[in-house]
């Protein structure tokens, strides 16, 4: 029968080590190590030591969502806290926060909510950004 | 090749269905339900009632199984629960316990 | 020649600007502006541009550090370099790789929150920073190329010429037009400050 010819190798590399097939759903918690491959219907909270990737006509819906990079072709609803890059490829549909070490949205793909990036502003824009102060005009000489 | 594969570092606490087959080698517990082929490898860890068109088990299972077709627990499988399937084959060095219903 | 080329308006890299910039131009910010832009045409912010306040245009390339909104009619891109952090709204928009953002994007929302017109309307009023926007040359007007404000638009461009580090190897410079050299003079005197 069917090998699962992906499971992850315990020399820690990650090869996909889920995929949740496009007539699959899935309602709960998903966490582990691996890459996870969403083609399906996911509702529910996701914590992965891996890639997550949603592909063109699936669907994650959560309220936590946390992986190393992330790629999205799917739809996505809620809040994404990657440690690497968040991409939204053309075709993606994503409503919640994203926060990532470098965030990318092709032309093409639909977003909307608040993207979170660390890093900092040229000084004289102020420099970091928490004080979230916009368009002051004070002449700062 | 399964179209959805719990693979062996991923856990999933919940439900899963589908109209497809399913490869679990990680770790399920809640509810699985297939249309086609469920394979529970060597090594997976599933406790759920699981239904499926069929099922071959190698690895843990507590829950009750129903499958449309057969049910073969092979062997290093570890079955607890009843099982009910129009076939079912229990292999040599395959541990279980539970009810068998084969009458469908 | 009329052609949109002399619709261009630039901010030169040692260029500091401080008001608002409107007008139906376009406009490539090299330098340092702070004070809102709301300009008819699309806006290009270079890699080493510095904003310190919200940007509308019609279509917004954006390469250098923003710290306000950001709003387009079409379209808003972020290339890589960019530094962004404020909102981030219109019916199209692009983030590239290398592009960092920190703040609500929305893509396919309706165009723009549209701050006070692109066509420059009310300000006259508006007194002190506002330098770029101000002109009083109205009367002359039609000599500018587009419609609504345009005062706006060479007047910028004659401002642009007045800085250094002009965008030359681009657009031959705009024609200067009579009624806004006392225009400019006020503008290199506010630049000095």
């Amino acid at each position: 029968m069917a090998q699962a010819r992906t499971t992850t190798r315990s020399d820690g590399s990650s090869s996909l080590a889920a995929r949740i097939g496009s007539g699959a759903r899935v309602r709960g918690r998903i966490h582990g190590d691996g890459d996870l491959l969403i083609e399906g219907n996911v509702e529910g909270d996701l914590a992965i030591r891996g890639d997550l990737t949603i592909a063109e006509g699936g669907t994650l819906t959560s309220k936590a969502i946390e992986a190393q990079s992330v790629t999205i072709g799917g739809t996505l609803e809620g809040d994404v806290s990657a440690s690497g890059p968040v991409r939204l490829v053309s075709g993606a549909n994503v409503r919640g926060n994203l926060r990532g070490s470098a965030v990318a949205i092709d032309e093409g793909a639909r977003f909307s909510g608040r993207l979170d990036c660390e890093f900092d502003l040229p000084p004289e824009l102020g420099g970091s950004s928490r004080t979230e102060t916009r368009g002051r005009s004070t002449a700062r000489r | 090749m399964a179209s959805t594969v719990i693979g062996a570092g991923i856990t999933i606490e919940g439900e899963v269905t589908t109209d497809e087959d399913v490869v679990v080698s990680g770790t399920l517990r809640g509810k699985l339900t297939a249309k086609d082929a469920v394979t529970i490898e060597h090594g997976a860890t599933v406790e759920a009632d699981v239904a499926g068109g069929s099922l071959v088990v190698a690895g843990s299972l507590t829950g009750n199984v129903t499958a449309a077709e057969r049910v073969d627990l092979q062997q290093g499988a570890r079955v607890i629960g009843n099982v009910k399937a129009a076939r079912v084959t229990i292999a040599d060095g395959a541990q279980f316990k539970g009810n068998v219903d084969m009458d469908v | 020649m009329a052609s949109q080329s002399s619709n261009l308006s630039v901010i030169g890299r040692a260029a500091r600007v401080r008001g608002r910039i409107t007008g139906a131009v376009d406009l490539e910010v090299q330098g340092y502006v702070e004070g809102e832009i709301a300009v008819g045409g699309d806006v290009t912010v270079d890699s080493g541009a510095m904003i310190g306040s919200s940007v509308h245009g019609r279509r917004l390339v954006v390469r250098g550090a923003v710290k306000g909104d950001l709003t387009a009619d079409e379209a808003i891109l972020l290339e890589d370099g960019a530094r962004v952090v404020g909102d981030v709204r219109a019916p199209r928009v692009a983030i590239a790789p290398g592009a960092l953002v920190r703040g609500f994007v929305d893509t396919g929302a309706n165009g723009s929150a549209a701050p006070r017109t692109a066509r420059a309307q009310a300000p006259a009023t508006r007194s002190a920073p506002v330098a770029v926007k101000h002109v009083p040359a109205p009367p002359t007007k039609p000599a500018a190329k587009s419609a609504a404000a345009p005062a706006v638009a060479s007047h910028l461009a004659g401002s642009a010429a007045a800085t250094p580090k002009n965008a030359g190897p681009r657009r031959p410079p705009p024609p200067v037009v009579p009624a806004l050299k006392k225009a400019k003079g006020q503008i290199a005197k506010k630049k000095e400050r």
